[in-house]
């Protein structure tokens, strides 16, 4: 889980363009959106995004976002239940 | 077509040439290629980071130049936000298309989709500032800039319009520096880009690319670049000739002798040039300026064209780099602009000193 | 006393119909466009209202040799051209000054998508490297007529057209021009279709406009264009107008590159300024042809914008867009026509597919097609990505 934990940080990272952060300055439990990382509702469709290409889960509803996207231990968790590749 | 009288109150340049600096024209950096990108400001000055990564180039450079347009103009909100750009984003446009093509339609981005929309640059221009008034994009071609600047002038017209902001941008990406080239847009080899309108009659120019904001007011103050007269943009394939542009003079109730200089879009590609060439003898060499040269060729290098002639009106002083002769010119009264794409689009632009 | 802008001529092309004529029949029949589509090859299985003809008939049609470089935007173009000059009686205008002002965004797009890597790769369709700018189709549609004096391109997204139609009344105004031929064209291409979908805002069934179970839009593709001149040159060449441009209004929500402020900011200013700029009261408007897209976003916006600026009395409201499906930078002159047709027929057109009220909302939209319902003054909503929100008024002549 801890390394799912790390690569995801690195993904999202990579993927949303955050270039002057390191997984170090994420907090794995701090919310990703509003307050915490601040990510925003393009964010949201971004991951839906990263989940399908690098973990095989289709998210047909985006508001199904909402809860998954809580933080990123809270994904984590989703993938790991989830996950077909 | 300008009701009111029309000052320049405010003007932000990024481009080849050192940054949001005026006296660049008067010792401007020369390059030995056809390509040459943008000298960019350091954007983490300027730019959150989490705002920042949602920004393309081409999207940095008018937010920062739109900014220090109105901070110059001291207008804190203008009435009217309105670009010209000839081919829009093309950095996030490609990255989506490629994208599209290489994954076979899936795991598609949506960042790049929205950042691809060509209006994107005039509505975060709007979002920066927070303006909610009047707000257009007009993409067409070399004389992209010249629609917005008709657009502007046409709200200008109105009583309730006190400034407006009018800016012209475009990026050159490797891809599409590429495609051109296919088209013989751009020379094999430019030893000086300074004197490219010299370089050995043969087709093409080089590649620049920029952002151009200026702030257009009708109240004049101390720091007002120029007035512009008049501006008339039309379509006529097969070209114009030389009584068009006495009778667009004489509607101004000037005649060529009231001409300083005679500003026109010379690049050095034959083709371009030809039609400019028309217009030497009547205006001599030593009154026939140019401004690629300084600042690359890109569908809105125009408006460069424009903030130069306005520099020299202000600063009352002509660089020999922008004159045909090589000879500086002083004292410069009227600026007459001259812009044509592929001989089809033309652009008549008459700038005063105020 | 500054002139009225009188529209004194139409044409158009889309999902529901190849001219004017089919059009007005679709709408009054409520017949709906969307379906699977033809045009494009794409993995997705999208509906789409897509415009009947192939680019090969559109080139029989338009006698254009069929190995002439000609993007499907611009062949569309140039059908919906040819109809508003000969409905406006414009042939020879070697006198006048006329405009040709066309909004798009995608421009040959489609063609650059199909050749992207032959592009990078080859010579072999250099051809379609230049013809892939939006100014490159306004240009190719203005150079198969000949005769216009000014040419240009407004570019915002789904209100491009609308802003189109702007200008054009704008430089006439002005005495720029005499004529304005304003509108947009824009065709369906893999690029947009999967841009949408990236966002997740496009429906897997067929668009339901102010329907609280709404899921998103189906993509239309068209061209349409108003001729738009002043009421004594319309006189002078003897021509009856279809009815006025009353005003019109620009603004921009200022607030998200995608999504519209909650409250509906640009659109209650658009609105606003369009009523003010026509010299109308919001209780004077009878019908709104709303942008309507079917989106969330977009509806529940729209929707409380028209229910704050028109506070006293919501006039009969609907979208056309569950028939003719969003054609983008065309929607603001498509849905223009849908307004002059609605003017001239006495008639509102229908919301289709619509069957559950917004709870949010304090109005259902006009389901049906209401016949025998004279319209007085209509307002039109055209709202584009970026926040730029444009309204027209269309008013009844005489």
């Amino acid at each position: 889980m801890d390394e799912l934990i790390l690569n995801l940080k690195k993904e999202i990272i990579e993927v949303l363009n955050l270039e002057d952060l390191t997984p170090e300055d994420i907090d794995a439990n701090a919310p990703l959106f509003g307050d915490g990382l601040g990510l925003d509702s393009i964010d949201a469709l971004e991951l839906i995004v990263l989940m399908e290409k690098n973990y095989g889960i289709k998210l047909e509803d985006a508001s199904q976002g909402r809860e998954i996207f809580k933080s990123i231990t809270t994904m984590a968790a989703y993938i790991n239940e989830h996950r077909t590749i | 077509m300008v009701k009111y009288p029309i000052y320049i109150n405010g003007m932000g340049v990024i481009s080849i040439q050192n940054p949001l600096d005026d006296s660049a024209i008067f010792a401007p950096q020369t390059y030995q290629e056809s390509y040459v990108r943008c000298v960019d400001p350091n954007f983490k000055e300027y730019f959150d980071p989490m705002l920042a990564r949602r920004m393309s180039l081409i999207i940095k450079r008018a937010i920062i130049t739109a900014n220090y347009a109105l901070n110059q103009a001291g207008v804190e909100m203008p009435d009217a936000v309105i670009t010209g750009t000839g081919l829009g984003c093309v950095q996030d446009t490609e990255k989506f298309l490629d994208s599209m093509i290489r994954n076979d339609e899936k795991f598609l981005q949506p960042a790049f989709f929205i950042q691809s929309t060509h209006n994107t640059i005039s509505s975060q221009i709007a979002i920066n500032i927070g303006c909610k008034s009047y707000n257009n994009t007009y993409i067409h071609r070399g004389v992209s800039f010249e629609n917005a600047l008709t657009d502007a002038l046409l709200q200008m017209n109105k009583s309730h319009v006190s400034n407006v902001l009018v800016t012209g941008n475009d990026e050159m990406t490797p891809s599409y520096f590429k495609l051109l080239n296919r088209l013989s847009y751009w020379k094999e080899s430019v030893p000086d880009t300074l004197k490219i309108v010299h370089q050995k009659e043969s087709s093409g120019s080089f590649a620049g690319e920029g952002s151009i904001s200026l702030v257009l007011s009708k109240s004049q103050n101390s720091k007002s670049y120029a007035k512009i007269d008049d501006l008339s943009l039309f379509y006529k394939p097969g070209g114009i000739n030389v009584d068009k542009i006495s009778e667009f003079l004489k509607q101004n109730n000037l005649d060529m002798d009231d001409i300083s200089l005679f500003m026109t879009g010379l690049n050095g590609d034959s083709e371009n040039d030809t039609v400019y060439r028309q217009f030497f003898d009547m205006f001599g060499e030593n009154r026939i300026g140019f401004y690629r040269n300084i600042c690359g060729d890109f569908y809105t290098s125009s408006a460069f064209g424009i903030y130069a002639a306005a520099v020299c009106l202000k600063s009352q002083n002509v660089p020999e780099y922008l004159i045909y002769s090589g000879r500086k010119l002083e004292n410069p009264k009227h600026i007459l602009l001259y812009n044509h794409f592929k001989n089809k689009d033309h652009s008549l632009i008459l700038l005063t000193k105020c | 006393m500054e002139q009225q802008i009188v529209v004194s001529g139409m044409g158009i092309i889309s999902g529901i119909g190849n001219n004017v004529d089919e059009t007005l029949d679709a709408l009054l029949n409520m017949r709906c466009a969307i379906n699977g589509i033809k045009h494009i090859q794409t993995i997705h299985n999208l509906p789409c209202a897509e415009v009947a003809f192939t680019d090969k008939e559109m080139k029989d049609i338009l006698s254009i040799p069929q190995s002439e470089t000609a993007t499907r935007t611009s062949l569309m173009g140039m059908v919906a051209v040819r109809e508003a000059l000969k409905s406006a009686k414009l042939t020879n205008w070697e006198r006048l000054k006329v405009a040709f002002i066309n909004g798009t965004t995608v421009g040959g797009m489609e063609k650059s998508e199909l050749y992207y890597f032959d592009f990078l790769e080859n010579d072999k369709y250099n051809n379609f490297i230049e013809a892939h700018d939006c100014g490159a189709c306004t240009e190719k549609i203005a150079d198969y007529f000949g005769g216009f004096s000014y040419v240009s391109t407004p570019s915002t997204a789904c209100s491009s057209a609308a802003n189109a139609i702007m200008l054009g009344a704008e430089l006439i105004r002005t005495g720029v021009v005499d004529i304005a031929i304003a509108g947009g064209s824009e065709c369906i291409t893999k690029f947009h279709l999967n841009g949408f979908n990236s966002l997740m805002i496009l429906d897997k069934n067929i668009c339901r406009p102010f329907d609280e179970t709404r899921a998103g839009l189906n993509l239309g593709e068209g061209a349409a264009y108003l001729v738009l001149e002043s009421e004594n040159l319309a006189k002078e060449r003897h021509v009856e107008p279809l009815c006025v441009l009353s005003g019109y209004g620009n603004a921009c929500d200022a607030y998200h590159q995608t999504a519209s402020s909650p409250e509906g900011d640009g659109a209650v200013l658009a609105m606003s300024q369009a009523l003010e700029n026509s010299g109308l009261r919001p209780t004077e408007i009878d019908y709104i042809n709303a942008h309507g897209t079917g989106t969330s976003n977009n509806d529940e916006s729209e929707g409380r914008a028209v229910a704050k600026v028109f506070s006293e009395r919501i006039p009969y409201i609907s979208s056309t867009k569950s028939l003719t499906g969003h054609t983008t930078s065309a929607a603001g002159s498509v849905e223009a026509v849908v307004c002059v047709l609605a003017i001239l027929n006495d008639f509102v057109p229908g919301n289709f597919n619509f069957s559950k009220q917004m709870e949010i909302l304090p109005f259902s939209p006009q389901k049906d097609v209401l016949r025998n319902v004279k319209l007085k003054h209509v307002l039109s909503n055209s709202f584009g990505f970026g926040g730029n929100n444009s309204s027209l008024v269309f008013s009844k002549y005489r």
